[in-house]
């Protein structure tokens, strides 16, 4: 149910992909009018990415395009056209937001650049979304998830060290992007109510992954002390080898449990949990370097117990000990989590094409705004008469030459 | 110069490590006055007293105030006050309080029910002030059976279905590394969620309390997965660094060191620039790699080609190649100098140094967007220099006390002295402050036993 938060808020969203389309995702959540732009000859390639059902490819109907878009009106423009490029600037004037994600330079050879919208618009909010930024040497870049990582910093030290680096295992890097850009999106519209000025804001995705909290940490011992950043064995590698018999991922009964003692102090609740009290005073485990050195006899101490528990004994028996441990779940087991479901998280909606499915949910709740009704992912043009004839007051029979020309 | 968006807002933040602090970096870095709350009595700043020669401390010297020289800290908390407090007495609660009243936001990380046991559950906060926005994010929020569970980024990565999706495809989870990203997107979306709050109270007046649960707030990053096994019945495959749609699409070594660049080809018609610029096109000839299906099926052999080629060359030399041909390769960047050197990120002044009072001179990233509004139309954008542009190094423990409780608050000296004597106040933590689990362990040992 979006929270009707920014409901005087309206959004072109001209964006393709992941990254764009989640800010767009983020405000719809909240109550912006957010209308999806597509050009009508090449629409949001996440159209075509699927999944699909039974895995039959349906412009209408890929997991990609359905999640980050629901809550979106929908519309065709092809803006590189001068009518359409008129009717682009007349829709942006009654617009406080336009997100876009194409090459660095290739609004303002359509006409439709910052300076083309400020001239309609003082106010306006550009928000451009792309693998590194508007400026730079690397602005022109072709980009996908994995080079985009890789170029973010987070890379090189994911992974095994006699292995190459890894990724992560989604999307994680453009949904990442997409959320800064949200916040970004954000912050200029509140800059806006209280200042009276528009904004161009320029998200790379480059530096949204380097400027993450994570590298910005971990380039320190580089920083203070030339240390390169290296992958480590799981075990040791949390800060200081804390407890390394018990950090990481293990095999349990039923799959696997991720752990990470906070340091030394955990270690009689990490005995207590396998209910192995009498290990706390034990002389070959007292000291944090005892228990370093003696680590592998620890583990398989350890991994006898969970090859006894599954995930969710293990779970309740690290929470009873106030440990920071959690079962390794699919999504499709996250789905089915008592705690999800308690919170009414998730949301069913129907979608013409695609069905009955069920979409996570808002990223947060607001305790003091009204709520709407969902509404799935637009067809491709879906709103082109409500918003082209409601919205910019073109006739029904212009509309239709627009249809033949082409230009929706 | 241009009003940063965020000037003229008050937040208060109590937080620690990641997700907290990063969202008050944001607001920040934005101009608002972020005050970090701290207690002499716990601080998350590292040990108290470590070891000489301790790695993240500049010149591994952690000095006579290693709690203000500690990298991690000083590296996630630019552009804020740092106040100290202790919440657990009457005199530290009733000047929060007092902030509060003249404050626009409070936001915490802290565990569920922290802020209850202080006496500043979000009921007191908002009765304070009623058009307060407070945010909590605990990891799986303020209410359901989880909300009391202890939980760091790892747990929400597990929890939520990427830690199944992560790891080589050929060894099993237990070789997975701890990931915790989930505590930067619980700060990004917290910025976001503080903003919308911001907004609908310019416009109405009201108030709000937000409760963002971390994991919730991570689970539609992978809302395409939750789909995709709704759709097809089947659970997605781990893919390490390949891809089901795209081959070559991979990580390969390089010259040097632990050197390694990604390569990735979308479509047929870069396959056959690929093959040109590795100098082999007889592959485009090659049926195995005719088609996606046949370069996919192929994988391991394809990629063995390519590796041995990329090992003969530098990693930054086969991106430029690969891009002049528009082919998506980028170089491995490490965190530390291969971001800090990357010509692209310099070229946008990305890094900047600041000079901090106990921890010296320092490079710190640059706020995660820039403004491009100020340039002319018709000036190149390679001149444009990033804003907005505000750059204050981390505070020292309990650096703006005077300011904040003496100037802000009007609170006599003699009163400052009396709450500095009861440990109140003050910048010396507290022998044991970063062992808080330690003794909060030991109460309940005693409570238990008594």
């Amino acid at each position: 149910m979006p929270y009707q938060t920014l409901t005087n808020i309206r959004v072109i969203d001209a964006s393709t992909g992941i990254a764009g389309p989640y800010a767009g995702k983020m405000l719809a959540d909240y109550g912006a009018d957010v209308i999806k732009l597509e050009l009508p000859a090449t629409p949001d390639y996440s159209r075509d990415v699927g999944a699909f059902p039974d895995g039959v490819s349906h412009a209408e109907k890929s997991a990609l395009f359905l999640h980050l878009n629901a809550g979106k009106r929908g519309i065709t423009l092809d803006f590189s056209t001068d009518e359409g490029r008129r009717i682009f600037i007349e829709l942006a004037a009654q617009c406080d937001v336009v997100l876009e994600s194409f090459r660095p330079g290739q609004m303002a050879e359509w006409g439709i650049g910052y300076h083309d919208l400020r001239q309609v618009r003082s106010d306006i909010i550009l928000t451009s979304v792309t693998p590194y930024g508007q400026t730079g040497p690397h602005k022109d870049y072709e980009f996908t998830e994995l080079t985009i990582f890789a170029a973010g910093g987070a890379m090189h030290r994911e992974g095994l060290p006699d292995r190459e680096p890894l990724r992560y295992g989604a999307e994680i890097a453009q949904y990442f992007s997409g959320t800064t850009a949200a916040a970004a999106t954000m912050i200029a519209l509140f800059g806006v109510a209280m200042h009276g000025e528009g904004e161009w804001v320029d998200i790379s995705m480059q530096e949204c992954m380097a400027g993450h909290p994570h590298q910005v940490g971990r380039r320190t011992p580089w920083i203070y002390g030339n240390e390169p950043d290296l992958r480590k064995p799981p075990r040791l590698a949390a800060a200081g080898m804390r407890e390394p018999y018990a950090v990481g991922s293990f095999r349990c009964k039923d799959g696997y449990v991720s752990f990470l003692p906070l340091g030394s102090r955990m270690w009689p609740q990490l005995a207590r949990m396998i209910d192995r009290a009498d290990l706390i005073d034990d002389p070959r485990f007292r000291s944090p370097d005892d228990r370093t050195e003696r680590r592998e006899e620890l583990e398989s101490i350890f991994q006898a117990w969970f090859d006894e528990h599954t995930r969710m004994e293990v779970f309740a028996a690290g929470q009873r000990e106030g440990l920071p441990c959690a079962p390794i779940m699919e999504t499709s087991e996250a789905l089915e989590n008592p705690h999800f479901r308690e919170r009414n998280y998730f949301v069913d909606m129907i979608h013409p094409d695609a069905g009955n499915l069920t979409y996570t949910g808002l990223p947060f709740r607001l305790s003091d705004a009204a709520t709407a009704p969902n509404t799935p992912a637009p067809r491709l043009g879906q709103h082109n008469a409500e918003i082209y004839c409601n919205l910019l007051n073109i006739t029904a029979a212009e509309l239709a030459q627009l249809r033949a020309k082409g230009v929706v | 110069m241009k009003k940063l968006p965020l000037q003229g807002i008050r937040a208060l933040e109590l937080a620690e490590i990641w997700a907290g602090p990063f969202c008050g970096v944001l607001l920040g870095d934005m101009g608002a006055e972020v005050i970090k709350v701290e207690a002499l009595q716990r601080i998350a700043r590292g040990p108290v007293r470590p070891a000489p020669n301790t790695p993240g401390y500049p010149d591994y010297d952690p000095g006579e105030r290693p709690w203000n020289r500690q990298g991690n800290f000083n590296a996630t908390n630019r552009n804020k006050l740092g106040l100290t407090l202790d919440l657990t007495t009457e005199r530290g609660v009733s000047a929060f309080k007092e902030l509060v009243a003249i404050s626009d936001i409070v936001f915490t990380n802290y565990a569920f029910g922290v802020m209850d046991r202080f006496g500043l559950g979000q009921e007191v906060l908002r009765k304070i002030k009623p058009d307060l926005i407070a945010l909590f994010t605990p990891g799986y929020g303020n209410t359901g059976p989880y909300r009391g569970h202890r939980s760091m980024g790892m747990a929400i990565d597990a929890m939520t279905g990427h830690s199944a999706l992560r790891g080589y495809p050929d060894l099993d989870l237990s070789h997975n590394s701890l990931v915790h990203h989930p505590d930067a997107v619980a700060a990004v979306t917290a910025t976001f969620a503080i903003c919308a709050a911001l907004h609908q109270r310019a416009r109405t007046g009201q108030g709000q309390f937000i409760d963002l649960s971390q994991a919730e707030a991570f689970m539609p990053h992978l809302g395409e997965v939750f789909l995709e096994n709704q759709m097809n019945g089947s659970r997605r495959e781990r893919r390490g660094n390949g891809h089901p749609r795209m081959s070559p699409h991979g990580c390969f070594p390089c010259l040097g060191n632990d050197a390694w660049v990604t390569v990735t080809v979308r479509s047929d018609d870069e396959w056959l620039r690929f093959c040109e610029v590795i100098e082999q096109p007889e592959l485009a000839a090659d049926a195995r790699f005719a088609t996606l299906d046949d370069r996919v099926a192929n994988r391991n052999a394809l990629e063995a080609i390519i590796g041995a080629w990329t090992a003969q060359r530098d990693r930054r030399d086969i991106a430029a190649q690969m891009q002049a041909q528009r082919i998506p390769a980028a170089a491995v960047l490490d965190c530390g100098a291969d971001t800090y050197d990357d010509p692209h990120l310099q070229a946008r002044q990305y890094f900047q140094l600041v000079e901090h009072p106990d921890a010296g001179m320092y490079p710190m990233s640059g706020p995660v967007w820039g403004t491009l509004s100020h340039t002319e139309p018709d000036s190149s954008q390679e001149e444009a220099a990033r804003l907005p542009d505000r750059h204050e190094p981390a505070p020292t423990l309990g650096e703006h006390n005077d300011y904040l409780l003496g100037d802000m608050l009007g609170f006599s000296e003699a009163y400052m002295q009396d709450l500095e004597r009861a440990s109140v106040i003050g910048a010396v933590p507290l022998e044991g402050a970063d062992m808080g689990g330690v003794r909060r362990f030991a109460r309940e040992r005693q409570g238990s036993a008594s």
